[in-house]
């Protein structure tokens, strides 16, 4: 554990000097359905759009119940999670929004952009919950994968 | 103060004074009166005139006063009604879409439940036609949080036991619909009133003229009373010498139901007849009629007394009011009758001939012509069976989303306000896990059993079954049965070491041999094998998946019973876990609903997802009330999560779980542990794929032994229901911070791939050896910088 710890410490500090040679926009990632998710052409996918535009029109519920229902036809969706996390987030429970963006992960598709975006997600899940040290970890994650990109 | 009786008293006696004295005088002797005959009438008679006008004043004052009250009395009943409406508890709507697993019968069997009606096309709500590989139906429509569903016709091909083909009536694809859910129950504590509101322009016109030609006539010409309906009763009775008609409208009827006692006695006649006329007066002939339609009372279903013709045309026949034939229209307004006398479910001729009586009145009226009307007279009643509604047919989960609802819901807020609840029961799913259970059970009459299946991802409870006659409402077995769980608890004692992963991985080495611990109180626990044998030194692995006692008892000893205790607590238990190392093998009584929240978590790889038996509540108007939304909460790292899955995975290729492999599509990764508790007084099964989790419980309610053990009879069970439910295999995909790394016959060593007694397990990053056998190429793992990072993250 203290071992860990220390790790951790060395690994901001080195991360944050590197931080200096990142510019902010490397850090923008783009939020968009990755390809491969198969989401994509799906019979879900309609159904992720109405969760789409309940949730502008500030009906979370409704999008809630459409992305439940997404989730029922297209189950291996990386995205419908993230969406679903997202939602959670807006409804003020970071702690299921923690859970689905974990799923989220566990299905993502190869694509470094993406992966990076939901450690990031699962960073803000962290932090509200206020647990910082998990925040740093998931940032850093999602660091790694931009430089990877 | 003088009362207006006093009055008339004092002056009575005043003017019978002269009387009295004239009585006393003698004859031949003029009384003053006999000297004014003609003064003394006159006194008389304007005294008696000032007596009625009196009386009649003050009648009138009491009249006014009386109507005054009646009129208050009518209005802010009529104007502040509130239905008694219980909660309506609904299954999941099915979904439709292309590349949906369902087969042409199970089509079949949600259409018989829904009562689709058949025909040569699906021209209304309600209705369906077969075609060459396919069905054209046309939904009813529903409301939900996500706004609902619109009736609309659609066409399904079923190709190959899916759904090949979707669109709308006019052939355009359509990328998703739904079928309206079935309701399966309404709660409604102790006595009360049950209806399904209907509006006047949903009810059928045929329905209201049948009506009148009936009950009334003269309903839109008369103003609360019809005088001669009223004269006919008067004859009518005094013919027979006793009450026989009420010649009452359908507004006295309504006033009648409404505000007065059913007896028939001439002072209620009298109070009916001026609320009638002022119920005419304030409202409508529609309002008098709407509320009429839905409050007359039309039946009794033990304690639920069943008011309505919207209720009605479920109740009797399955379906909604606007559904129903001619035919079924006239049995529900013969019932209004006597729906007890006529009830045609105990008195069938009865109901037919009072049917048939509505019939041809509606006929004399013009309504039916006389081809129709011998059509109609020759058609069965076609009333349901009572037991073959759904209404009845799903008692324990309904216990369950009752308890669930209960939490949140007063009972008089669930009795009255006409919530609509949506659970998560999968009509499919529970008519199979029925099925299964009842099936295996035929032979064995002294044992029973439960059977509860989830969706692990969203931790729907999809289906629960308390009882091998499922119909039979009682014991739930699932919720409230208390045995011990048995082998079920030995995922948490390993999951318990897993979560030191320094000190233990899938390939350590424990050692299944006799041992014995003293307790605090001086008892001597030596756990046994179930086949009195110990097989000496083997993997976690293997212990796990061969359920071997003596290792897993080890095992908990060495990991900690505290931290056994607090798996248990974090997997989901809420139950008191005895303090006892005796846990390890299951010496811990859950109920059946409680070891399948656990397993839950185990499913999810560690995400605790509160079971839920609801998604939704609406209001009586379909507005979302509230929403029962997924809920998880990781409670185990992601890697230790998966650990344990694959080691459950290995109990279903290498352990106990055997049989289900060699049944199951090769395809369909499962996991799963068998249990069984001291004396196989219990037998248990509990497992998962990708799509569904499932638990069965075998067991006797005199606690003797079942003769069986989880593996000779709730895997039996199981395999069978998850080989009829439509399944997606577990996912075996290790996630980051994870690696398949081989091992070396002592669990102690990286080996190389075919060494002898090498095997490859997952294994935690941390968990890894450095060590290397001298065996084989040792395949390279993280190290270095790599394994500094991964160590972050583990």
């Amino acid at each position: 554990m203290v071992q860990r710890v220390v790790r951790l410490i060395v690994m901001v500090a080195v991360v944050s000097l590197a931080a200096c040679a990142v510019t902010p926009g490397d850090m923008s990632m783009p939020m968009e359905m990755p390809a491969g998710d198969p989401l994509k052409g799906s019979a879900a996918e309609s159904l992720w759009q109405m969760a789409v535009a309940a949730r502008e029109q500030n009906n979370l519920a409704a999008a809630g119940r459409y992305l439940e229902r997404a989730l029922y036809l297209q189950p291996e969706s990386s995205w419908l999670y993230r969406e679903l996390a997202e939602l959670r987030l807006r409804e003020d429970d970071p702690q299921s929004a923690e859970v689905m963006i974990q799923r989220a992960l566990r299905l993502a598709p190869p694509r470094p952009t993406y992966q990076a975006a939901l450690w990031q997600l699962l960073a803000t899940a962290r932090m509200r919950q206020g647990d910082e040290q998990g925040a740093e970890r998931a940032r850093l994650e999602a660091e790694m994968l931009v430089r990877r990109r | 103060m003088v009362m207006p009786g006093s009055i008339a008293k004092r002056e009575g006696a005043i003017y019978c004074r002269p009387m009295s004295k004239a009585k006393k005088s003698p004859p031949g002797k003029r009384s003053p009166a006999r000297k004014a005959p003609g003064r003394a009438a006159a006194s008389s008679g304007i005294g008696w005139r000032r007596l009625v006008w009196q009386l009649m004043l003050v009648s009138l004052v009491i009249g006014l006063l009386g109507l005054a009250w009646l009129d208050a009395r009518v209005r802010q009943r009529f104007d502040n009604h509130q239905w008694q409406l219980p909660a309506r508890v609904y299954a999941r709507p099915v979904e439709l879409f292309s590349g949906r697993e369902m087969t042409a019968e199970n089509l079949d069997q949600l259409l018989t439940l829904l009562r689709y009606r058949r025909g040569d096309a699906a021209r209304e709500p309600g209705s369906y036609a077969r075609f060459n590989g396919g069905v054209s139906l046309y939904t009813r429509g529903f409301q939900d949080s996500d706004g609902g569903e619109p009736a609309q016709q659609i066409r399904l091909l079923i190709d190959s036991q899916r759904i090949g083909k979707l669109t709308d009536a006019s052939g355009q694809p359509l990328p998703v619909a739904r079928l309206e859910p079935l309701q399966i129950g309404s709660i409604h504590p102790g006595h009360s009133e049950d209806r399904v509101l209907v509006k006047l322009e949903d009810v059928p016109p045929l329905l209201v003229h049948m009506l009148m030609a009936t009950e009334d006539r003269s309903f839109h010409e008369h103003h609360g009373i019809s005088i001669r309906g009223l004269m006919r009763a008067v004859f009518a009775n005094l013919r027979a010498g006793q009450m026989e008609q009420g010649g009452s409208t359908l507004t006295q009827q309504l006033v009648k139901n409404f505000w007065l006692t059913r007896e028939r006695t001439l002072s209620r006649k009298l109070t009916e007849i001026p609320m009638a006329l002022l119920l005419e007066l304030h409202y409508s002939k529609a309002q008098i009629l709407e509320t009429y339609l839905n409050e007359v009372y039309l039946g009794q279903d033990g304690g639920r007394a069943i008011h309505g013709m919207g209720l009605a045309a479920q109740f009797y026949f399955g379906r909604p009011l606007a559904e129903l034939e001619p035919h079924q229209l006239a049995m529900l307004i013969g019932l209004l009758k006597g729906p007890s006398y006529y009830d045609p479910r105990r008195h069938p001729e009865r109901a037919r001939q009072r049917r048939d009586t509505v019939l041809q009145a509606a006929a004399s009226q013009g309504l039916l012509d006389d081809k129709l009307l011998s059509y109609l007279r020759n058609k069965p009643l076609e009333v349901v069976p009572k037991g073959g509604s759904a209404l009845y047919a799903f008692p324990h989960f309904i216990d369950l989303v009752r308890r669930q609802l209960g939490r949140d819901y007063p009972a008089e807020v669930l009795a009255s306000e006409g919530l609509v609840i949506h659970s998560t029961l999968d009509v499919l799913a529970q008519l199979v896990a029925e099925q299964k259970l009842s099936d295996f059970l035929v032979p064995h009459t002294a044992l029973n059993g439960a059977v509860i299946i989830t969706a692990p991802d969203q931790g729907d409870v999809l289906a629960l079954v308390g009882d091998k006659s499922p119909r039979r409402a009682g014991f739930n077995r699932a919720l409230d049965a208390q045995r011990p769980i048995g082998s079920l608890a030995k995922p948490a004692v390993v999951l318990a070491a897993l979560q030191q992963p320094t000190k233990f991985h899938l390939g350590t080495r424990v050692t299944d041999g006799p041992f014995e611990v003293r307790m605090e109180d001086g008892q001597v626990w030596q756990p046994k094998n179930f086949d009195n044998q110990s097989l000496g030194a083997m993997s976690l692995t293997d212990a796990l998946a061969q359920s071997r006692n003596q290792a897993i008892a080890r095992l908990g000893l060495d990991a900690g019973l505290g931290e056994v205790i607090r798996t248990l607590q974090k997997l989901g238990v809420q139950s008191r876990i005895p303090p006892y190392p005796s846990i390890f093998l299951g010496s811990l009584n859950l109920s059946p609903f409680e070891t399948a929240v656990m397993y839950q978590t185990i499913a999810t790889g560690g995400q605790r997802t509160p079971l839920r038996s609801i998604t939704d509540v609406l209001d009586r108007h379909g507005q979302p009330l509230a929403r029962y939304p997924v809920r998880p909460e990781q409670v185990f790292d992601p890697q230790q999560g998966y650990l344990l899955q694959w080691a459950l995975r290995q109990a279903m290729i290498r352990g106990t779980g055997r049989y289900a492999v060699a049944q199951l599509p090769a395809n369909l990764l499962v996991a799963g542990k068998t249990g069984t508790s001291d004396g196989q007084r219990d037998a248990w099964f509990a497992g998962f794929s990708g799509s569904h989790l499932a638990l069965v419980w075998l067991g006797r309610d005199d606690n003797g032994d079942t003769g069986f053990t989880g593996s000779s009879g709730p895997l039996r069970i199981w395999t069978s229901i998850m080989a009829a439910l439509p399944q997606r295999p577990m996912r075996l995909t290790p996630p980051a911070g994870v690696e398949m790394v081989w091992l070396d016959a002592d669990g102690v060593r990286r080996s190389g791939q075919g060494c002898e007694g090498a095997r490859e397990y997952p294994l935690m990053t941390s968990s890894i050896p450095q060590q290397t056998s001298a065996c084989g190429k040792v395949q390279s793992v993280p190290g270095g910088v790599k394994r500094w990072f991964k160590g972050l993250f583990d």
